[in-house]
């Protein structure tokens, strides 16, 4: 029956809810991986100079070991250029980097002297693993290639200098525990944010969605109220007055009155039913009630039905329904539908007057002997 | 009683063929129903067969309407004017231009029905307001040029049902009117089938003035 309105189908947010969650959770990734990579830049850029630095200075002054420390400082400085402006990095870049931090730790490995491999002197197994977590964090499978693949070069170096004591095997275990799990820890710990962020992003949206409907259901009821309101016309301040005790229900103003009102209200149901030509129903709706007063109505409908808008069906029914509430014994209705207009017509012996009315809609009403005449013109081209 | 005019009712309901009689036969003057039947076969055996008027019924007993049988009374020169429950305009412009005189629907009152059956008698046509509501809704690509006048006095008769309430809006005589509703049928027949009927409907319009020669 209803042919518009509220309710969530019509509102459209039901349909988009999928894709909009998607969209949530994928801002969510991005303020968390940005913020993360943001902390792991610092810290690359401090554990560097700060903690691997003394090591390096202190060690062999091998060319090739100088290149392999610039290198890991180098893709630091290439990163923030993303990570400053919160963006993820590109594929190239987060490659590229990590095969060359990889290349640059292999170096650093084979220019360390004998025996120094996890020792106070290798700046480097450390330091890569930082920058392999700023360059990989949101490629979790590859960051821990990247990480195993570190571990096997250094630990090969390390067995390639020769068989380690249990002093050495001691020493190399805790090194690689402690950068490993400190460093798995933070994949760990990103993971555990970004899933809380996720579920916030939709608690949230969920909520704004909801604010959204009530918004608009209330919107919608709203307007509603004050269409009816405006529809019922005669009706609300008629019912007031009858309450109130102000008008006479015998008087025969009163009665026209209700009369008026009984008609329009009637109108106003029929307007939303779903029926093939919805103007001859409404027409006819308003003749049942004058029928029903005991008014002897004689109604005529001609030509082929045409689409008539519902404000233009209440523009034609409006001057109709105050005619057939004036009628006194009969009334003729016509509807005629012609090639390029809709006229709807009373005739009938009213002895008031509609006047006239410009617009979408022609009204012209006038009295002639005993009969007033009502006509409403609506052209449709 | 030679001059009385007579009518055959064809009709499947007998309280319609029992009351059709009784409006007929107390107009002034009188129409003398000379039979009566449930099919059409009452209009061509017997009496029925020499009546003025057919008055016919569309709907006899079947769903589908008996357009062949008026073809075939128009064909033989009776005239005939519809009556017909359903208020259909394609049904009724079908009717005019087969060549009924008159199509007439059952809501429309004995007023109606005496004086198209007193037209058709003479071989005029009767528009009563429904069917000139149909003409003037008319939207079929045939159907013939009226004037804006012709218009205006099929829209007011259909809307108001009183010719004298057409003739004071329009400011024009009672006889316009009718002359009017007259050319506007001599301009339907002139579209329609050939059939005898309206042969001598146009002729009689050039006779009385209506149109004019050239018009044809």
């Amino acid at each position: 029956m209803r042919r518009s309105g509220g309710g969530t189908d019509d509102l459209g947010l039901d349909r988009g809810e999928a894709e909009l969650t998607e969209d949530d959770s994928r801002e969510a990734e991005r303020h968390v991986f940005a913020s993360l990579r943001l902390i792991l830049l610092c810290t690359t850029a401090v554990v560097q100079p700060s903690i691997s630095a003394g090591p390096f200075f202190a060690g062999v002054h091998d060319p090739s070991a100088r290149i392999a420390f610039a290198v890991p400082a180098l893709v630091t400085l290439l990163c923030a250029v993303w990570v400053v402006r919160r963006k993820p990095l590109p594929l190239p870049v987060a490659a590229g980097g990590a095969v060359a931090v990889l290349v640059a730790s292999a170096v650093a490995a084979e220019a360390l002297p004998s025996h120094e491999h996890f020792g106070p002197a290798d700046w480097s197994y450390g330091l890569v693993g930082w920058h392999l977590l700023l360059l990989l964090l949101d490629r979790v499978p590859a960051l821990l290639t990247a990480q195993a693949a570190l571990l096997v070069l250094n630990v090969t170096h390390w067995l390639l200098d020769g068989t380690p004591d249990r002093a050495e095997v001691g020493n190399a275990g805790v090194v690689t525990f402690s950068v490993t799990s400190l460093q798995l820890g933070v994949v760990v710990m990103s993971r555990v944010l970004l899933r809380s962020a996720r579920q916030a992003a939709g608690i949230a949206a969920e909520r704004e969605r909801a604010a959204t409907r009530a918004a608009l259901a209330r919107q919608w009821e709203q307007d509603l109220r004050a269409g009816f309101a405006g529809q019922l016309g005669a009706t609300l301040p008629l019912l007031a007055g009858l309450a109130d005790g102000v008008l006479d229900p015998r008087a025969d103003e009163t009665r026209r009155r209700c009369a008026l009102a009984a008609t329009q209200l009637r109108r106003l149901f029929a307007e939303n039913d779903d029926v093939p030509d919805p103007l001859v129903h409404e027409v006819a709706a308003c003749v049942h009630v004058a029928e029903r007063r005991g008014v002897s109505v004689s109604l005529a409908v001609s030509g082929a039905p045409v689409p008539v808008p519902t404000d233009v069906r209440r523009q034609l029914t409006a001057p109709l329904v105050e005619a057939l509430s004036a009628a006194r014994e009969r009334a003729r209705v016509s509807l005629l539908r012609t090639e390029g207009e809709v006229r709807v017509a009373v005739v009938a012996d009213a002895g008031v007057e509609m006047g006239t009315a410009t617009g979408p809609v022609e009204v012209e009403s006038g009295t002639y002997g005993r009969h007033t005449r009502m006509e409403a013109r609506w052209r449709t081209s | 009683m030679a001059d009385e005019l007579s009518a055959v009712v064809v009709d499947d309901h007998p309280a319609v063929r029992a009351g059709v009689a009784y409006w007929l036969s107390s107009g002034t003057p009188p129409i003398r129903v000379v039979a009566s039947g449930e099919d059409v076969r009452s209009a061509w055996l017997g009496e029925g067969a020499d009546a003025d008027v057919v008055i016919l019924d569309l709907h006899l007993g079947g769903p589908t309407p008996v357009l062949g049988d008026l073809r075939r009374l128009v064909e033989a020169g009776r005239r005939v004017v519809v009556y017909s429950m359903r208020a259909d305009d394609d049904i009724a412009l079908q009717c005019l231009e087969l060549g009924a005189l008159c199509y007439l629907t059952k809501a429309e009152g004995a007023e109606h029905l005496v004086q198209a059956t007193r037209a058709a008698a003479e071989g005029r046509p009767y528009t009563p307001p429904s069917l000139a509501g149909a003409l003037a809704g008319d939207r079929s690509d045939h159907r013939p040029a009226l004037s804006a006048r012709e218009v205006e006095v099929l829209v007011e008769w259909f809307q108001s049902e009183s010719k004298e309430f057409v003739a004071q809006r329009l400011g024009i005589s009672l006889s316009t009117v009718n002359s009017h509703l007259e050319r506007i049928r001599v301009k339907y027949a002139l579209i329609g089938r050939e059939a005898p009927t309206k042969a001598a409907l146009v002729a009689r319009a050039i006779q009385d003035g209506l149109i004019g020669v050239d018009d044809l």
